[in-house]
């Protein structure tokens, strides 16, 4: 199999502490990979060192063969990565529709002299990606909240638009900050459907990083466990499940009486 | 569309017409200061209400556009009225360039840390000019090419303030204007998106320093001098007031203000108030009551016009 992202060695300290040591892993290209640790464990600056918010100290990032540790967040978009956030971060003020056609703009070069005469071209252009974003909405049953600000919307749809707005940018590998953050039991199973939709749909590779253990177990093809800034332990889901080291790292040493 | 285009630019000759048959000059150089400061307005509005970066040097860029385009004339160009036209544009190329310049270290920064290092900016430039004394120093620059007509004046002043109108509210509706609104909203989010954060902020701060100094090089072109003191603080700060008044983010409600702002001394100057001159107490203490009713400014964010083209005084 293709492998899409390659992590290696990867180190991080900030200060005197080591919050990443060595990490590495890959990601398969159409593959579900669950990256998982106790609080404070590295996940996320992992993962902020995947999308460009930190450069880490040594080690390398590659994607398709090519190295993107150094690039900046917008670079990390363009070449194929889109991430959506613990703390939902959407354009609040925005309608839900501008959401997406912000990114959505990003794919597209639209030229100043264009956009400053607003020329017949431009104007059919504007529509076009508005109409392109408005069938993107469809998909995912939003689109009669088009013109909806962002901030109006409830929770679990907040989450879905901010995954929708992460596919507008047209990414092969999604990244996926705790989707299930703060979700009910019913929410977190239509997370589920709608995590293996899109993956199929759009034919992405997805990184999930998740507190809740059911929601990976169920759906991770592969999981990769932190703990303290180390890779423990890598495998199939039934495999982490049975693992001493991390069943120690979440739960404490047995002890022996 | 069309019509309303055409009607636009009648009244627009018609009004230019009227005022050089029958009005006096106080009110004929009225008008004009009304369109520079809209220019001003329109300027700011667009860095500070569009791309949400505060900044309070504007008169720095004004004195910029001025004195590049009053030296082009007057040492350069022969001191000609009809050169003008021209070098308002080099100067507002030149206030451009230095706009580029400010935004390169400070693109990190904002709110009162950006406002801090534009208005130290501006400081820069009135001190140097202040001790600049090939252009006058603190005597200021005399004698600059004026418009020998009140109808030159007012018809490039007006298509200037046309075209900065224009372009700076097809930019805010373009997609410029929607990153910059992003990256206002949520600078993380919107460079996750793909959205170079810097590069916009940058253009923002270029487009703005450029239109700035366009008003700054008519101003002094319309009043036959300047001097480091027009461009003090209290410019830049009268320039933020319009901006605010009109509504960060509406280019319409600029335009507005800076016609209501300018006009309203005015009015009060003739007040009978029995010698005193209330005007001064009056006008501030309407705009803390507008403050306080309408903190958006008047119109908001929205515009004055529902469809997508035309501009009104």
């Amino acid at each position: 199999m293709n492998k899409m992202l390659v992590v290696e060695n990867l180190n991080l300290s900030f200060g005197g502490i080591k919050a990443v040591d060595q990490v590495h892993f890959y990601i398969n290209e159409n593959e579900l990979l669950g990256l998982i640790g106790p609080n404070g464990a590295g996940k996320t600056t992992v993962f902020n060192m995947v999308s460009g918010f930190y450069n880490p100290d040594s080690g390398s990032i590659k994607l398709n063969g090519s190295e993107i540790q150094s690039l900046s967040p917008d670079q990390i978009n363009k070449s194929g990565i889109a991430r959506t956030f613990q703390n939902i971060r959407l354009f609040g003020k925005l309608s839900v529709l501008e959401n997406v056609l912000i990114a959505i703009q990003q794919t597209e070069k639209l030229g100043w002299f264009e956009s400053l005469f607003r020329t017949q071209k431009y104007i059919n252009k504007e529509k076009a990606l508005k109409n392109h974003c408005l069938d993107l909405l469809r998909i995912f049953s939003l689109d009669h909240l088009a013109n909806e600000q962002a901030c109006n919307l409830s929770y679990g749809l907040q989450r879905k638009l901010e995954i929708v707005r992460a596919l507008a940018t047209k990414p092969k590998l999604l990244i996926l900050d705790e989707p299930a953050a703060g979700m009910n039991h019913q929410e977190t199973e239509d997370l589920k459907k709608l995590i293996y939709f899109i993956k199929e749909k759009f034919k992405l590779t997805v990184l999930l990083i998740e507190h809740d253990m059911k929601l990976v177990m169920s759906i991770c093809d592969r999981l990769v466990v932190l703990n303290r800034g180390c890779k423990i332990a890598e495998g199939t889901p039934q495999e982490i499940k049975t693992n001493e080291t991390v069943i120690e790292a979440y739960l404490g040493k047995r002890s022996h009486h | 569309m069309k019509n309303k285009k055409i009607i636009f630019l009648i009244s627009f000759v018609a009004i230019g017409v009227i005022c050089h048959l029958f009005l006096n000059s106080y009110i004929q150089a009225l008008v004009i200061t009304f369109m520079i400061n809209a220019i001003m307005a329109l300027s700011l509005n667009f860095i500070t209400g569009v791309a949400n970066q505060f900044s309070l040097g504007q008169a720095g860029f004004m004195a910029l556009g001025a004195y590049t385009s009053a030296v082009l004339t007057k040492e350069f160009l022969g001191d000609v009225w009809y050169v003008i036209p021209v070098t308002a544009l080099a100067g507002a190329c030149v206030s451009a360039a230095a706009g580029f310049l400010v935004s390169l270290p400070s693109f990190k920064l904002k709110g009162d840390y950006l406002a801090i290092v534009t208005m130290g900016f501006a400081e820069i430039v009135r001190v140097i000019l202040l001790n600049w004394n090939h252009v006058g120093g603190p005597r200021g620059y005399n004698a600059i090419a004026k418009w020998p007509e009140f109808i030159l004046s007012y018809a490039a002043t007006g298509s200037y303030l046309i075209i900065t109108f224009i372009v700076l509210y097809h930019l805010k509706i373009s997609w410029f204007g929607r990153n910059l609104w992003a990256i206002n909203e949520d600078e993380i989010a919107a460079e996750v998106m793909g959205t170079a954060v810097a590069k916009n902020k940058r253009a923002a701060f270029l487009v703005s320093s450029f239109f700035a100094g366009l008003g700054g090089a008519l101003y002094g072109h319309h009043l036959g001098y300047i001097s480091p003191g027009s461009f003090s603080f209290l410019m830049s700060v009268q320039i933020l007031i319009y901006a605010v008044f009109g509504g960060l983010g509406s280019m319409s409600g600029s335009v507005l203000s800076a016609f209501i702002l300018t006009a309203l001394p005015e009015v009060l100057r003739s007040l009978p108030t029995g010698g005193l001159d209330l005007r001064m107490i009056i006008f501030p203490v309407l705009l803390i009551i507008m403050m306080i009713l309408r903190p958006e400014g008047l119109l908001g964010r929205r515009e004055l016009f529902a469809s997508k083209e035309g501009s009104h005084e």
